[in-house]
């Protein structure tokens, strides 16, 4: 069976996740943090998960809500354990929130040529893009600590972008198809097919 | 010579006229700032559009699988988890 490891499971990685549920792939949920109440806003998580670690979280919520078996991996990812935490995987999902771990999963991805799909949102909430690994760069915040679209007046982009994510994952796993997508308040727009 | 694309504050289009594929990051941000300011690009349509609009944005140049050339100009994406 298809095994997808989901880097980051906050906004876009658990919203992604849910709608991924029913791929009829195995699901590997890698995040070393843990969920805070403010993150209930924009992210898949209900109040008894807080203070759980998101990647456990997730996968007791898949388990608990549709009887859906997921692998959980507490742990940041970094160059010496990259080939631990994406072994035996077919495909990698990059919803990392910064420029370093976008970085770090490419070249692991690179490496041992596996395909890698990221996510990512503005911080205004307003634009998401939905783009292989062999067309991304990933962005810079403009100033650290940048506000992020954690509010939870951005949830339907981000569930928007989410939604994107998995319909790009599901047509992979379907034909191999690698279609990148850009989204927008004015709708959902293929840029590669 | 390329599409034109511009997304700015959640409205994303095209401009009609073709621009220089090859054409500088600086050159498409001076262009871009002309294309809205004129309502060039239809619903995005500002006429006092800041010069730095799109200082921070991110120009990206793509070929679609037909041949196609493509520039977007967008904004930075750094968030997802």
């Amino acid at each position: 069976m298809t095994r997808i490891a989901f880097c980051g499971v906050g906004a876009l990685g658990s919203n992604a996740v849910l709608y991924c549920r029913e791929l009829g792939a195995e699901l590997r949920l890698i995040d070393f943090d843990r969920v805070e109440s403010k993150n209930l806003a924009a992210q898949w998580f209900v109040k008894q998960s807080v203070g759980k670690n998101k990647a456990e979280a997730v996968r007791l919520q898949l388990a608990n809500f549709y009887g859906v078996k997921a692998e959980a991996m507490g742990v940041r990812l970094a160059a010496h354990n990259a080939t631990q935490l994406l072994d035996g995987c077919d495909l990698a999902v990059d919803c990392f929130d910064n420029h370093d771990s976008r970085m770090l999963l490419s070249e692991a991805a690179r490496a041992r040529g596996l395909p890698l799909v990221h996510a990512a949102l503005a911080g205004d909430g307003t634009f998401g893009l939905v783009r292989w690994d062999e067309r991304f760069a990933p962005d810079r915040e403009d100033a650290e600590g940048q506000a992020t679209c954690e509010g939870g007046e951005h949830l339907p982009v981000i569930g928007l972008v989410a939604a994107t994510l998995a319909r790009a994952i599901q047509d992979f796993l379907k034909s191999g198809a690698r279609a990148d997508s850009m989204v927008s308040l004015s709708g959902v727009v293929r840029t590669h097919i | 010579m390329a599409v034109l694309n511009i997304t700015y504050q959640g409205n994303s289009g095209d401009y009609d006229l073709e621009i220089d594929y090859s054409a500088s990051d600086a050159d498409i941000r001076r262009i871009a700032v002309e294309v809205v300011r004129s309502g060039g690009i239809r619903g995005l349509h500002l006429a006092n559009l800041p010069d730095n609009a799109f200082a921070n944005y991110v120009v990206d140049r793509l070929r679609s699988p037909g041949g196609e050339e493509r520039i977007y100009l967008r904004p930075k994406v750094p968030f997802g988890a």
